[in-house]
């Protein structure tokens, strides 16, 4: 009974020194939990199975000016003015890059509401892009997606079902040009989760069945995705964050007077990325690092690719909703450089 | 000409007038979907940014629609 009452009084005392600061060790020392089988948790859709990677090693590059005003005029709808001057690069089959100057105005209409998205964005030489996100129940979802343009023959369109279970999720599409597809994914441990994919184009009667899994704990998370297609991708990603805060929150601690410049470093969060892919039909091997700085006053994130590519962008927060953003793509082997610019405001 | 002439004749006369009037069911109900794809994509181009804001306009709590057309 005595050591029970000194063990309950132990939080209360006023903790001293480093104590304040970095928290109790608890978590490390604490046993594994035992895996509730039949509970585990809903996976993430399939088609974000590779979001954290997608996130670091994907980032918006673009060459030349970008302004983009978003005006909020309730809480649910919103107006947004987008210019944007700049070259844009035209597939070509040769290795040469042909760029051609582009500048064009886009306006958006975005209504946000729990159960309803919509999202329509549209340029001005026709082309519309719309975006409807519905929830039909609580767990059936309907989007659509679509781009649609003057010229005849080249809108597309996509609609998706999906439908969230407990433990699994699945998803139907319809596309145009005769597109089906379904993917299922479920969770197997609370940790790992696995899926698959088939599609079928009716125009080129075309089919493919891929496979994915996903791994992922609090501070990694590894997928793995392989496609009838030929496709093999491989990503690994890892969330560098916690110590790291509470040793700037510590120091920040000694330089009491000066807090107001170390709040810069207050929500740090650092992800590394890495990613593989093998594309079987064309014999192409493509691998890449990456890093993604979430600071509290700019993103920062770059990466390294095996085909001589670095590229970086940050975006930092000049003032409560203005954003400046700089973004620069280098291809070595190309010869191609790509700066760009710009400037984001309203949420 | 006159092999096929006869040929179609004699298809036509076996299965009767039920495979005529399958086929062009099949036909209008195609012709009709690509119509009303056609004009559901028209609808869609030039309705959808419109839809939006009149959904957001009549959303709580209602804007004005000084606040729509202004730039501010």
């Amino acid at each position: 009974m005595g050591s029970n009452v000194r063990h309950t009084n132990e939080p209360q005392q006023p903790a001293l020194g480093l104590a304040a600061v970095l928290p109790p060790k608890q978590d490390e020392k604490a046993e594994p939990a035992k895996v509730d089988w039949l509970n585990l948790p809903c996976p993430v859709p399939f088609e974000e199975i590779q979001r954290e990677a997608f996130m670091s090693l994907k980032p918006e590059l673009f060459e030349g000016l970008r302004f983009d005003f978003t005006k909020g005029l309730n809480q649910k709808f919103s107006l947004s003015h987008s210019v944007f001057m700049g070259s844009t690069e035209l597939p070509s089959q040769s290795s040469d890059t042909i760029k051609v100057p582009t500048a064009h105005y886009e306006f958006g209409a975005n209504f946000l509401d729990p159960k309803l998205m919509l999202v329509g964005r549209v340029l001005a030489d026709g082309r519309l892009n719309a975006r409807v996100k519905c929830d039909l129940t609580d767990n059936l979802t309907l989007k659509i997606n679509a781009q649609l343009t003057n010229e005849p023959h080249f809108s597309q369109g996509m609609f998706n079902f999906d439908y969230k279970g407990k433990d699994y999720r699945t998803q139907f599409q319809i596309g145009n040009n005769a597109f089906y597809g379904a993917n299922y994914i479920q969770s197997v441990s609370p940790h790992l989760s696995l899926g698959s994919e088939i599609f079928w184009l009716g125009q080129q009667r075309k089919s493919g069945i891929g496979f994915a899994a996903r791994y992922n704990t609090d501070k990694m998370v590894a997928t793995a995705q392989i496609a009838s297609t030929g496709i093999l991708a491989l990503s690994y990603v890892q969330k560098v964050s916690e110590k790291v805060r509470n040793l700037l929150k510590f120091l920040e601690n000694f330089n009491a007077q000066n807090l107001y410049s170390h709040k810069k470093f207050w929500h740090l969060q650092v992800s590394l990325a890495s990613d593989f892919m093998y594309n079987h039909l064309t014999r192409d091997v493509t691998s890449s690092f990456g890093y993604d700085y979430i600071l509290r006053q700019c993103r920062l994130r770059g990466k390294l690719d095996s085909n001589g590519v670095i590229a970086a962008c940050l975006e930092e927060r000049l003032n409560m909703g203005v954003n400046f953003i700089l973004s620069a793509e280098v291809d070595h082997r190309k010869k191609d450089y790509k700066f760009g610019f710009g400037l984001t405001v309203g949420e | 000409m006159a092999p096929k002439a006869s040929l179609k004749g004699k298809g036509k006369a076996g299965k009767g007038s039920k495979g005529r009037k399958e086929q062009s069911t099949a036909n209008c109900v195609k012709e009709w979907s690509t119509w009303a794809m056609k004009k559901a994509k028209v609808i869609v181009h030039f309705g959808f940014i419109p839809l939006v804001i009149v959904i957001g306009m009549n959303s709580e709590p209602k804007p004005s629609l000084y606040q729509l057309l202004s730039p501010v």
